[in-house]
């Protein structure tokens, strides 16, 4: 599998002595679209930085393409492209005039593909882009990073701040670029988990600037399930523990837990128990995210296999 | 092209159902309930892909998966058609696969119950419901597709 991104045991601190990535490993296949996600200040935007070579790591390594970007040549660096969190358009330029300067720092640049790109995304050629709608000026970044023709793009809460139709209309415009061959890799950060379900293959789970778990997600959605068991009896044995659970909860008869299931038989000797009902949900990855970090305690980084299941 | 460029595919990408499965059942539903019939061409994968803002791997995923299962098959540079043989089962697969729904039906019977008469009596009716009238937009089909692929 070659990797388009990689990150080994990646660590910053700040001054201050605040750690912001501890020991981080990552990959991305090519080709693949890799979301990260987590909390406010778990370390997202300081390991895009550091992928970026904006930010000089204390230990470990980036390679994006197979390069370091610090110390990587223009050819390189000029088929990364990336949106930031904080994207600076200058707004008394009209898309015309920002594609036109923009076009002599690129060689690949793709006029045409631009033009057609911002028609099919309906935006305006000609009009200030300042006085352009959020969901448009990101669409405007998105354009402007793609219009390279990239081998890698990431982007740094691409849907933050925008209402549900303008984060629609960021994620269309991201899925439209996507090939099924998958020529461009696509890394995202954000909070809003729900925005990724739709468009990545593969999830980082970050959390105090450690990477917590990394795994497919349609294997994080069959492995990590809601388990539901229904005693007989007023309650059940004392010693009863639902294999594989990450958390559970005791309410009368009932028994709730969010377990590892790695396959259905996992859960057989809880079915030979007499009288005893088993139930499996599934579990959304707000939900997941949520069950595994949004309970006060902090879980250590699971022992997933890193990349399952590829 | 017919109709499938027309029919609606519901794809929740919150259930926790990875999105390639339900659009896989999608398909599943709409040719065991006959709106999608031998021959018939699928949307292409950029076309779905847009129409439900996904990554055209998942589509691409679940053609795959599909084509595997002989319900559809991919004809080269044309697309994909639903399967001349669109069963999706071979007869030993369809065998372990009710079994495995029956024992889940009867153990859940006994649990809350039911006498093997009752039991019997509600599973004639349902067959009858939709043997007897086998019309598109059955709602049994679907679940009973549900059923397998939970097991």
């Amino acid at each position: 599998m070659e990797l388009a991104i990689e990150a080994t045991n990646l660590t910053k601190t700040f001054k201050g002595g605040v750690v912001a990535v501890s020991g981080l490993d990552l990959q991305v296949p090519r080709g693949a679209v890799y979301g990260l996600i987590g909390r406010n200040g778990a370390g997202k935007t300081t390991t895009i930085r550091l992928l970026l070579g904006l930010l000089r790591p204390d230990q470990g390594a980036t390679r994006i393409l197979g390069h370091d970007l610090w110390v990587a040549p223009r050819s390189v660096r000029a088929r990364v492209a990336c949106v930031s969190q904080a994207q600076a358009l200058p707004g008394w330029m009209s898309l015309a005039e920002l594609t036109r300067y923009a076009s002599h720092f690129y060689e690949g640049w793709e006029s045409i593909q631009v033009r057609d790109l911002a028609r099919h995304w309906s935006l305006a050629w000609n009009q200030p882009v300042g006085t352009m709608s959020g969901g448009e000026q990101r669409r405007v970044a998105i354009l402007m990073a793609l219009a390279p023709r990239p081998a890698v793009l990431i982007l740094d809460e691409p849907t933050v701040g925008l209402d549900p139709i303008a984060r629609r209309e960021v994620l269309d415009a991201l899925v439209s670029r996507m090939g099924p061959g998958g020529d461009c890799t696509i890394l995202l950060s954000t909070q809003i988990i729900s925005d990724l379900e739709r468009i990545v293959e593969y999830v980082g789970i970050m959390d105090r600037g450690r990477m917590m778990t990394t795994a497919r997600l349609e294997h994080l959605q069959q492995t990590i399930r809601r388990v539901q068991v229904i005693f007989p009896d007023l309650s059940p044995p004392p010693d009863f523990a639902v294999p594989g659970a990450i958390r559970s909860q005791v309410t009368g008869p009932v028994v709730t837990a969010v377990a590892q299931v790695a396959n259905d038989e996992q859960l057989d000797p809880v079915r030979r128990m007499p009288g005893v009902r088993v139930q499996l949900f599934s579990l959304g990855l707000e939900d997941i995210f949520i069950e595994l970090f949004g309970h006060g305690e902090r879980p250590e980084p699971a022992p997933e296999p890193v990349l399952a299941g590829r | 092209m017919g109709t499938s460029n027309l029919l609606h595919f519901e794809i929740n990408p919150h259930s926790g159902i990875p999105v390639y499965r339900q659009m896989m059942d999608q398909v599943r539903y709409y040719v065991a309930s006959s709106v999608l019939r031998a021959g018939d061409q699928l949307p292409s994968i950029r076309e779905l892909s847009q129409r439900l803002s996904v990554n055209p791997t998942t589509v691409v995923k679940a053609y795959n998966e599909l084509e595997h299962a002989e319900v559809i098959e991919m004809r080269h540079g044309k697309g994909a058609f639903v399967a001349a043989t669109a069963s999706g089962l071979s007869a030993k697969e369809r065998e372990t696969a009710l079994h495995r729904l029956a024992r889940h039906l009867v153990v859940e019977a006994k649990q809350m119950g039911a006498s093997e008469e009752a039991l019997l009596r509600v599973v004639r009716a349902e067959m009858d419901n939709v043997y007897g009238q086998d019309k598109p937009g059955d709602p049994v089909g679907f679940s009973v597709l549900r059923g397998l692929r939970r097991n």
